[in-house]
């Protein structure tokens, strides 16, 4: 009888998953049109809440709101189009 | 003729004297002109001067510190025992954590975070991530698990709406050294994230519990973790998850080394307006599943025990906030219900509950004072045989916390 062998047979499935979504990414799937007009201020307030209150523009410089944005794309796991929007909203009403 | 002669003589006056005057408004338009153009070019070059540059280093952190009181009483074999004990500043909750970013163009971000709590200096994570794609993200070095949303959202301290971590939580160490890819996709009205971690994984201990990844792989078996997480409304109010994590955690060479862990993470996030009420409702729940092994007898080392290694631990969270109520909106109202069972007849099998209420003030949206209160029960289902059952234990806690994102 064929030992079943759960361990692997899930990780496989996940990796398989994993590369086509990877791949899938890179070809960019695409928001609606509602979603892709959304304004960096209805982004900000949507999405930083999600975690922790929504964190005022006045809180850091320009430069300092860019880093601030890779980073919390990297916790939040925000799009590169949502990322960019709120931080330009940031940037632009200090 | 006396007249041409007048008129000829007020002619050229008036010729020298339009000639007079131009010479001198064009000399102070020159120097009108001169002052305004050294100023521009002066304001120039301070603008170069602080122009940004490609790279940019800042420091960020957290800071959390206060105060918890507490009475356990304890009930084993008919014997009560009571205990007090006062603690400032908590040492459970206590951290200071600054967080340094590196930003390499727009590609490379690099993060470290070294961390003072439990009277020990640790490091939370050091890792370097690059931004491949769009939505597609490369990290290697020490990071956060994606294993649940726990460890990586809500874990510090300004985030947090109560004083204490959910119990179990722990269970599964949040960090491990590999490599990582995760991104966030755009879906129609819908949006999705994925996170795949490939690491050392961890490590069983003696006793049957979880070690967090070490440096060196204790069995050339890299453990998978994975997280997918779906945000099925076009406001991202809600985002639903689950995880996994699969890998051999027994240490090469010895009886352990074929045991495996499959651990697996259901997780809630939900956060939206009623106004004027901001309503934010957070869930997870955990199972951790160990091989059968044969552990050596805290009693005797020639004898062995075993025990099925399977543990559970969850919590729901609410928490309430009148954004709309000018009088009210810098309070907050959280409750929580955390439920833990870890494997009976082991030496560390229990079945504990606890529920937790609190008030936080938000001194600004990253700082905040808070008071929360907290009830615990636990049952012992230790190992009677092995001196481990510790009966039933209740306890009390007042916390008093403030904590800030600096």
């Amino acid at each position: 009888m064929k030992k079943y062998k759960p361990l692997h047979t899930i990780s496989l499935g996940i990796i398989i998953l994993f590369s086509a979504i990877s791949i899938f990414s890179i070809n960019s799937c695409a928001p609606s049109k509602a979603v892709a007009a959304k304004s960096g201020v209805q982004l900000w307030s949507e999405n930083c809440q999600r975690c922790h209150n929504t964190p005022s523009p006045t809180t850091f410089s320009p430069e300092i709101w860019e880093t601030v944005g890779m980073h919390m794309q990297t916790r939040a796991l925000l799009t590169e189009a949502e990322r960019d929007k709120i931080v330009e909203f940031l940037k632009s009403s200090r | 003729m006396k007249k041409n002669i007048l008129f000829k003589s007020y002619a050229l006056a008036m010729i020298l004297l339009m000639g007079i005057c131009a010479k001198s408004f064009a000399q102070t338009a020159s120097t009108v002109d001169s002052s305004i153009y050294d100023r521009l070019n002066y304001l120039e070059e301070q603008m170069n001067y602080h122009k940004s540059g490609d790279d940019h280093f800042m420091v960020v952190g957290l800071a959390t510190m206060g105060f918890a009181s507490n009475k356990t009483t304890n009930i084993l074999n008919g014997v009560t025992d009571i205990t007090k004990s006062n603690s400032f500043p908590d040492v459970d909750h206590f951290e200071f954590s600054p967080m340094l970013l590196w930003r390499h163009g727009k590609k490379f971000l690099m993060e470290f975070e070294p961390s003072f709590a439990n009277n020990a200096v640790g490091v939370n994570w050091a890792d370097i991530s690059y931004f491949v794609a769009p939505n597609l993200i490369l990290r290697a070095g020490y990071f956060v698990l994606p294993f649940g949303t726990y460890s990586k959202k809500q874990a510090a301290g300004w985030i947090n709406k109560l004083a204490t971590d959910p119990m179990g939580i722990g269970d599964v160490p949040s960090a491990d050294y590999g490599v990582e890819i995760e991104g966030g996709l755009p879906l129609g009205s819908m949006k999705m994230n994925y996170d795949l971690a490939l690491t050392n994984g961890l490590q069983l201990n003696t006793d049957g519990t979880l070690a967090g990844g070490n440096i060196v792989d204790n069995n050339n078996n890299k453990t998978i973790t994975a997280r997918l997480g779906l945000l099925p409304f076009s406001n991202s109010s809600l985002e639903l998850g689950v995880s996994g994590m699969f890998g051999k955690v027994g240490n090469y060479g010895t009886i352990y080394q074929d045991v495996k862990s499959n651990l697996y993470a259901i997780d809630l996030n939900y956060v939206k307006t009623f106004v004027p009420i901001l309503l934010n409702i957070k869930s997870q729940y955990n199972i951790i599943n160990i091989d059968d092994a044969n552990y050596v007898s805290p009693l005797d080392p020639t004898q062995t025990y075993t025990f099925k290694n399977h543990t559970t631990n969850g919590f729901v969270q609410c928490a309430i906030r009148p954004t709309g109520i000018q009088a009210l909106k810098d309070l907050e109202l959280a409750g929580r219900y955390t439920t833990y069972s870890t494997p009976a007849n082991s030496t560390f099998g229990s079945d504990q509950h606890s529920f937790s209420i609190g008030l936080n003030y938000w001194l600004s949206w990253r700082a905040v004072a808070r008071i929360t209160y907290e009830a615990y029960t636990g049952n012992s289902t230790a190992s009677q045989a092995l001196n481990a059952f510790t009966g039933t234990t209740n306890s009390n806690t007042l916390f008093l916390q403030f904590s800030i994102q600096l």
